[in-house]
Formats: structure tokens, sequence, C-alpha cells
């Protein structure tokens, strides 16, 4: 891109040297006098009645401060026992009954989390079992178990304003996209091609597990410590349900570590503020691991995809999908329409019919989880893609690339697509796995085979993001904005954006943390849209200082406003660097004194345009689109059903990098969590009780599981609107990682897996099918 | 998590460990590095108001060579015996299985005794042990008594030391001439996680045929499973008919259950790949030797 300054380059992370060095802070180092612990019962049953609590040789003991039972929350006045981000259907504390196993009964504060711990043994809960249902498909039947018998809408986001109470269901949401005539194109077609896949819960294991710290100051005002993904819907959340003033309200949100979607919304701050509130003492809960598996899961997703083909191209398609939210509605209905809007995929398809079910089961809760359930969907519609190429006889690369939409082109929802390089994506992921060369031939029991895979997300629209840049007299800046640094490079790019607008270096800009005192309100940090809201905000105020600035050195020098520019801490005339001011000369100028700031605000806030209930046709349903491909070579163990990748090429349109090395890390930090994902992970349940929720028995991809070779491609497609081009970059290398690992499997040894985790034993377990014997165990290697 | 407080007791001989946990009997348990327990504990699923430190016992954590085989110390740890000179010249499978365990801040910690002693049925060394006919030295209130490794493991998480004794070592004999041992350890989903099974191999030849097989496995029944019944592989060559023969053998004596790292059918088909290669491994192993 051309005159710029440090906006393209790949500097290193501001925040690396204070993590590497153990320096940072991070909520669960914060201590404080007296601070009180947590400890959490948790209800053995997935469904059941509470018929009594004896809590009163608990509350004897010795140090503990408090031990609460949702009963007593709902008899408080003035606080809603219940909040979310959709429906306001999760209760603090369980108030008359428990919806999963592990759903939070009794909380205890006392002055060590041992004496807490302790102090649960001593808790004798009653409970009546109640008929439960885990399954997903089964919960949409009229005979299913109700985990809910009322839907309360909670109204806190604008693009879920149209969620509404439902009846005696457990479907919480459902979205509907229709689009041609669908029954006419399946009556007409040759071939049609009818799959149900499925990806399991799994869970994000952040590094950090959810922990926060709530207290009281001098003024009695509500302090809270979080490590949260949206520290201002924390404060809008706490204010809701406890009727406490926004002013009132602190909170504030230091280096993240990790998120993932895990830390969205609102998770322990309103169990923690209420036990800060009874007690006047500072309480602190940070969850287990163990804790964290109970918490919160990626969404386990169902889906049946129908596909017409006429004269060897797509002509219909038919999706619906089930999105099991679990015992509390999270985020889920969220998903389940800005992702089941996508669930055709990024393809010319004229005729299109989609139902997208979110739905409650006796299970963990599901919400956010990078990707924000496109994954899932893509696992669907791309590995019936690759199945339909194959079956077909067409080339699978082509047959994805021949109806990939170009700039300009409608979506399903009726939207033009813009900045959307899924073709440049598709054909570099081709080439850098060298798709078209012939594959080597088996070696004893080792077969090789590669795989494409290509899919699409939309960012959530409308969201909202507010900056404020404060220029000092030296020349330096801060930079006042709620994105929560997790690890993603926010701060590093946030940096960027404002130094290269006001002509400064990087280490002139300093990034405040969020603080819901003094940072503007954003909608999340998630979603990949901080680099484009936040830093669209970032620069836009800059930009209003600068401007400011140009005013007074154009007064001073008799130049025009507009052939000024910043650079170097100076303003000067454009090619005559010689001819311009200091920023504090200019500071001088305009307010006699040193002793100032020049302060601006700006607010980054798409919208979108209202869409169809029953059709799901928007004019505009999305700010921008990440197009994602991810190419992978695979060697399969015919007979043990061990896949060993050799190769992962993670292909993203980021738009214009701010930062090219954080873009491609983003790429591949998020494709190798799929990589787990795609190979063992998930979350299993026994009759609603998870059985792997720990470390010791749920394993993430480590470093023994990377390919022998992984890449990231950035295509750089830039957004007419972006900040300098940019789009974002968080999820989308996590896309389309499990149906391409699939696609080169059926590649290299003929069989499909349609249900997440690829484990070995079901590609031994297809193998053996397929060949209808045992397989054949005689051809040992040696 | 956290550990209900208990108290730490310190003894300096076995023969004062033995008494305290008799003194306390089922509110006392011995700890060796505490890999295992400690996390038990902080889950609060068990809960003892005495832990008996054997690491303050001074000599149990010796490794030495002796005449007919190698003694391994209940308090060695894992690394230690990964590491042992002696060991990896002696019993090199030895120190392969127990390479193999957790990660090494585990093995760092974690006890030889506390291992054998825990009985979990996919540990990685009680097969390397089995197949190398390892003896168990134990001390209790009635004294001392040797336990062959074949009889030690009674169940899951069960073995046949009784209340109050103690794993003193492991006696490992030396391998017999022109034999060659291997431990396969194979993790079905993350390389990093528990075995789906692991398999232990020992081949003797002579004059170019096999003079005696012994094979063992994790991760297949209840406890480690040492194969019987092999001594008609005794002057035949390793051929297909005889790898059938080994193979159905071994299909009668293991009993696999189904759980994470998978179904009884696919832990059947596995015993079935991983017993092949380990005996092709040995096989081409003794030819070139």
């Amino acid at each position: 891109m051309a005159n710029l300054a440090i906006v393209g380059q790949s500097v290193y992370r501001t925040d690396a040297n204070p993590k590497v060095t153990g320096r940072a802070l991070h909520v669960g180092n914060i201590e404080m006098p007296g601070m009180l612990h947590v400890a959490v019962l948790r209800s053995p049953y997935p469904h059941a009645r509470i018929r009594h609590i004896d809590k009163s040789r608990a509350e004897a003991l010795a140090g503990v401060a408090v031990v609460l039972t949702g009963a007593e929350i709902a008899k408080m006045p003035a606080v809603d026992a219940h909040f979310g981000p959709a429906f306001r259907d999760q209760p603090i504390l369980a108030v008359e009954k428990v919806c999963y196993a592990g759903d939070p009964v009794v909380a205890v504060a006392a002055v060590d989390k041992r004496l807490a711990e302790d102090a649960l043994q001593l808790v004798e809960v009653d409970y009546e079992p109640l008929p439960a249902v885990f399954d997903v498909l089964e919960a949409v039947t009229p005979e299913s178990a109700l985990v809910h018998e009322q839907h309360r809408p909670a109204k806190a986001f604008a693009d879920l304003a149209h969620v509404q109470a439902g009846r005696q269901s457990n479907i919480c949401y459902h979205f509907k996209l229709r689009t041609g005539d669908v029954e006419r194109a399946f009556a007409e077609a040759d071939r049609v091609f009818e799959d149900t896949f499925s990806s399991p819960a799994a869970q994000h294991v952040p590094m950090e597990p959810h922990v926060t710290l709530v207290y009281l100051d001098e003024h009695e005002r509500l302090n809270v410590w979080t490590a949260s993904q949206s520290p201002s819907y924390v404060r809008t959340e706490l204010s809701a349900t406890f009727g406490i003033p926004m002013n009132r309200i602190r909170v504030r949100v230091p280096y993240l570590g990790g998120g993932y979607g895990a830390k969205l919304y609102a998770k322990l701050e309103p169990l923690v503020t209420i036990l800060a509130l009874i007690t006047k003492k500072p309480v602190r809960y940070a969850l287990t691991r163990e804790e964290e598996f109970l918490t919160i899961t990626k969404h386990k997703v169902v889906t049946r995809i129908q596909t017409a083909i006429k004269d060897g191209t797509v002509t219909a398609r038919k999706c619906e999908v089930y999105w099991d939210t679990g015992a509390y509605a999270e985020i889920g209905p969220r998903i389940g329409h800005k992702s089941g809007y996508t669930s055709a995929g990024p393809y010319r398809i004229p005729n299109v019919c989609i139902d997208s079910y979110c739905v409650y089961t006796n299970r963990v809760p599901a919400g956010a989880f990078r990707g924000f359930g496109v994954p899932q969907v893509i696992w669907a519609y791309d590995s019936q893609t690759d199945m339909i190429a194959r079956a077909i006889g067409a080339d699978p690369v082509e047959f994805r690339l021949k109806p990939a939409l170009d700039e300009g082109e409608p979506f399903a929802t009726g939207t033009i697509v813009r900045s959307f390089g899924i073709k440049e994506a598709i054909r570099e992921a081709a080439q850098a796995i060298e798709w078209s060369k012939p594959r080597a031939a088996p070696s004893g029991t080792k077969s090789r085979g590669k795989g494409i895979a290509a899919g699409v997300k939309a960012v959530l629209t409308p969201s909202i993001s507010g900056a404020i840049v404060i220029l000092n007299a030296d020349g330096t800046a801060n930079v006042l904005s709620s994105t929560v640094e997790m690890g993603q490079g926010s701060e590093t790019t946030m940096g960027q954006i404002v130094a290269e607008e006001l002509g400064i270096s990087l280490e002139q800009v300093h990034i405040v943390q969020p603080d819901t005192d003094a940072t503007p309100y954003d909608t999340i940090t998630a979603g990949s849209r901080s680099t484009y809201h936040m830093g669209n905000a970032a620069r836009s105020a800059a930009a209003k200082i600068k401007a400011e600035l140009c005013e007074v050195v154009a007064a001073r020098l008799e130049v025009a406003a507009d052939d000024l520019v910043a650079g170097k801490g100076r303003i000067f005339v454009r090619g005559m660097e010689e001819r311009g001011m200091t920023v504090g000369e200019i500071f001088l100028a305009k307010f006699g004194s040193l002793g100032t700031t020049l302060a601006a605000e700006a607010v980054c806030q798409p919208a979108a345009s209202h869409m169809d209930p029953e059709t799901g046709q928007s004019e505009k349903c999305t700010e921008y689109w990440f197009p994602s491909a991810t190419a992978a070579e695979v060697e399969v163990d015919t007979e043990t059903g061990q896949v060993k990748v050799l190769q992962l090429v993670s292909v993203g349109d980021t738009g214009t990098s701010i930062n090219p090395r954080h873009c491609e890390q983003q790429l591949l930090g998020a494709a190798l969590t799929h990589l787990g994902l795609t190979l063992f992970e998930e979350m299993v349940f026994d009759e609603g009780q998870l059985v792997n929720g720990s470390l010791l028995d749920y394993q993430i991809a480590s470093f023994k599981d990377m390919p022998e070779s992984v890449r990231p491609i950035v295509v750089q497609v830039p957004h007419e609107d972006g900040p300098f081009g940019a789009k974002g970059a968080g999820e989308t290398g996590a896309l389309t990682v499990a149906p391409a690992i699939a696609n080169a499997i059926e590649d290299a040894v003929g069989v499909r897996i349609c249900d997440l985790p690829i484990t070995a034993e079901k590609i031994l377990r297809a193998l053996t099918d397929k060949e209808g014997t045992a397989v054949s165990i005689g051809s040992t290697t040696s | 998590m956290t550990i209900r407080s208990f108290d730490l007791l310190q003894p300096r001989s076995l023969a004062e460990a033995i008494t305290l946990l008799v003194q306390h009997g089922e509110d006392a348990r011995a700890i060796g590095g505490g890999t295992t327990l400690i996390i038990l504990m902080k889950q609060r699923a068990l809960q003892y108001r005495y832990l008996v430190d054997l690491q303050s016992i001074p000599g149990l954590n010796q490794i030495s060579k002796e005449p007919e085989g190698v003694r391994i110390g209940a308090l060695a740890t894992h690394r230690s015996v990964e590491l042992s000179p002696v060991i990896r010249e002696a019993l090199p499978v030895v120190a392969e299985a127990f390479s193999r365990v957790g990660n090494v801040r585990v093995r760092q910690t974690a006890s030889v005794g506390g291992n054998l002693a825990h009985a979990d049925y996919r540990l990685d060394p009680p097969p390397a042990l089995l197949i190398l006919g390892a003896e168990i030295s134990a001390m209790g209130p009635n004294g001392a008594r040797k336990i062959p490794l074949k009889d030690f493991f009674r169940g899951m998480y069960e073995t046949a030391l009784e209340p109050g004794e103690l794993l003193v070592d492991v006696k490992i004999p030396s391998m017999p001439a022109k034999s060659k041992a291997v431990y396969l350890r194979y993790s079905a989903m993350s390389a990093n996680d528990w075995p789906c099974l692991g398999v232990a191999a020992m081949v003797t030849r002579e004059n170019g045929r096999c003079k005696e097989l012994r094979l063992a496995l994790g991760g297949v029944a209840a406890t480690p499973v040492l194969v019987n019944g092999l001594t008609f592989v005794k002057d035949q060559l390793l051929d297909e008919d005889v790898m059938q023969q080994i193979l159905a053998v071994v299909d009668e004596q293991i009993s696999p259950f189904s759980d994470l790292r998978g179904s009884e059918w696919y832990k059947r088909q596995m015993t079935q790949v991983f017993i092949r290669r380990a005996i092709a491994q040995l096989d081409s192993q003794l030819i070139e030797g």
C-alpha cells in the first residue's frame, strides 16, 4: 500500500514482553485485603426439582461468610434471579430446579478456598429427579421432556430484538431462509444427495479459566475485575440484574489468558457480585479446570443437508440445522441465526431452504466458540460438496470454483457480496498443496490423500465500537478502547492504526485496557470484528485529532489543510517535510501551553437491513465476509485407522493486513485448534453426565500432534470501508479445517466420515465395513 | 480444587511407616511421588487424615545392578529409570516403557512403586516388567515377602498388598541370551493421551528358530495381562500359521472394555496389529543381530 509507515508492517507484539517475562497482570493475580473465596456446589442430576437444601452445618463453620441458595436470591427485591444475553433463562443459582449435571446450586464464600470447599461438603440437597432430554433430535419431538416451561427474551442486543417468547417447546429459536423454488428444483434434479453430519460439544480450554473479583469501593460502587471478552456487556447485565445505575459499576479487564468465545457475555459476574453485596467484602471466584468444562461448550450440531444436481451443477439445497444449546440458551439463538443463514455455502445456488433450530437439552450450556457455529455448518456443506464432486466425477476444486460467488453477486440471503475472495482462497489452497499432481502410491499400510475445503463466515451485524483517542503535548497518545487483548494482538493492531493516522511511532501509542469508567462501549471482543470496528473507531477518532492539528498548522503556515500530512511526529506539507510543526509547537500555538490534551471520540456502527423472518432475505445482512479455504494432505494407516496430517495450509481473506504476521498467526492458531477438534476432541456424556471433564481425559492438540508442515496464506482483498482496507482474521483459519481433513481421508482410503471427531476407530470401522470383512491384518510393514 | 487438611507423617524407616499405617488404618495412606493421589485428593474423591510420606525414608530410591538383574527401589522416579545407564544398557525396554508415562514433569516426580501399586490397567511400565519376570519385595506388619509381578495385579486399582504392607522394590531379572524385547504404545487420539493399549514382547532365538516368546499387554483388561500358553512357539519359525495361533491365544486372554480410547472391538483389533508389529520388529532385530 502506498505511503504507509507502520500499517502493513509485521511489527512485534507490544504485549509479548510482559507476557513472556510473567509480568502481565491477570485477574487471578489480584489479591485484596480480606478477600473471600468462592466454591460452588453443583447438581449431580441433569434435571431435578430441588426439594430441600440444608445448609445449617455449612453456615456454622468458622470462616464461612455466607452460604447462598437460588431460592434466597429469588426472594431478594430488585434482583433478577436470572440472566442471559438472548433469554434471561439462566439462574444465578438454581431456583426450584436444576437443568444440567453441573448446574450451580449453592455458593459459599469463605476466608479461603479450602474452607469454602469444606463447607460445601456439609450442605445437603434433596433432589427429585425429573425426566430429562440429552439428544437434540429427541428434544424437538413433542414427546420430549421440557427443559424450560417458559421462555423470557432478554432484549440486550439489537440483532436479537426479534427473538420471541416461545411456546411449550425446547426450540428456543427458529431461523428460516427461503429463496427460489426448492421443491421444483428437487423434482427436476438429475440426482439428489441427502446426508447427515454431526459435530460434538467441545470445550475452549483457555489457558486461564474464568475468574472474577468483585468489591465495593469507598463510595460503595461496584468494582469488577473479570476475565471477560465483553466488559461493556458485563456492566449492562449487572446493571439490569441488580438495578444498579451504570455509573456505579466499574468493570475492568486486564490481559486475558485466552477466550475463544468462552468468556463472552456474563458468566461468574452476577454470582460474585451478589456475594460481594451480601458480605461487603472483596470476593473472588476462580473456576477450576473441571468447572470450566461444566460452564460453557461449543455447540453440538446435527445437520441434515439435501442437494439437487442438474447437468452437473448444484440447483437447490435444503439444510436443517439443529443446535444443541444445552440447559440455557446463552448466545445460541444468535449463533443459530448468523451461522444458520450461511449454511448453504458461498455458492450460486438459485433455490435454497434453510431451517436452523436452537434447541434446549439437559446438557452443559453451549455458546460462542471461535467461528461462532460456522465451522459446524461448513463441516456439513463442504463435506457434502466434496462427496458430490467425487460421486459425479467432477474435480473437487473445479466443482467449488465454478459456482463460488463473485464480487457483486447475491448471497443466499439476497445480500450482494463484496470483498469476497473465496475463489482466490480456493485457488491458493489448491496450488499450495499441488492439488493437480498425481497422488503418491500407497506404501505398506500407509495411504496418502489430499483434500480442499472452502467456506465463508459473515461478521456480526449490527454491532458497535467506540474509541477515544487522547493526544498529549509531547506527541504521544492514549487510546481508550474496550477491546480486550486476549492474545489476538489487538493492542498492537490498534496501536499501528492510531500511529499511522497520527504520524507517530507505535511506541508513542498506549492502549488503555478496558475499564468501563473510561473506555467507551464495545459490543464484544469476538467474531473477528475488532480490527474492523474498533480499528475504524480508533482511526476516525485519531483522524479528528489530526484534522484539528492540521487546522492550526494550515493557519500558521498559510497552506491548505488538505495539503498537510502527518508523519514522524509532525504535521507538514506533503512532499516538503521541513515545512511543518511538531505536536508541541501546535499545542503551543493552539493553547499557549503544553499542559493540555486533545481528545476525540468516534463510533463505528455498521447497520444491517431488516431480515424477513419468513424468507431470511435482507438487502444487507452483514458488513463483511471471511472467505476461508484449507488444504490438507494426510497419511492414513489402514491397519489402525490413524491419521497423520502431513501438510495443513490455511488460507484466509483477511482484507488488507494491518500486521501480516499477526494475520498468519491467527490463521494458524485457529487451524491448529481445529486440528484437535477434527481428530479427537469431544465432550462425552453418559445420560447427561460429562465423562471426560478434565484435562486427564479431554486432550487438546499439542506440539506432538502438529502436522509435519503448516502454512498460512493471507489473501488480501481490501474492504472499501475497513481501516486501511482491513477486515478481520480471528476465526477464518478455524472455518474449513475439519472438512479439508475428511476430504483428504476419503482421497486417501476411500471412506467418508460424517461425524466429528474423525477418530482412528471410526476410520478403521469404515474401512472394515467397506471391505465387508475384517481388515486384512496380515500385511505388516516388515 | 483444594485438599482437605491432613497431617503429613514422616517416618524415618520402613518399620516406622508400617506402624503408622497399621495404627491409623483407613485414615492413612502412603504417599510416594503423589502424582495420582494428590489429584484424587484435590477432587476430594479420596480423603485421608494422614499421609505417610515414603520420601522421608532414606534409600528407597536406589537403582542397583545385581548379579542376576536390576533392583529398583519403590521411590525411584520414572525419570531416573528412564535415564539410568544401568537400565538403559541391561533392560532398554524398561527405560522405554517408563519414558512413555505422562510428561517429563510427571515422570520427574512419579515413583516406580506408586505406578505399580496404583494398578491402573493402562499404565506403560507393567507390561514391560511382566515379560521380564519382575518380582516385588513387600514389607508389612507380618514381615517381608516376595510377590511375582504376575500375581501382583488383582483387579482394577487392586493389588496383592495387604493393609499396612508397602512395596519396597522391584527386582527385574537379566534378559536371557539372544533375546530382544520391545514395548509399543498406541495412543489412538492425541499423542499425549493415555494409551489405547500397550504391547510388550520378548523373543528369544536359538538356531534360527524361536526359543521363547513372552507377551504382555496393558489397556485390554482390568489389569495388565501376561499372556500364558505361548510355549508352543518353541522351536518354531514365527510364520503366518504360528502368528495366527499366537493371536488366537491372546484374543482369549484379554477382556477389553469400551472406554474413551476405543471400543472393545477396536482394542481387540489393535491388540492384533500391535502384537504383529512388535514381533515383526523383534524378528528383524534378531536376524540382523
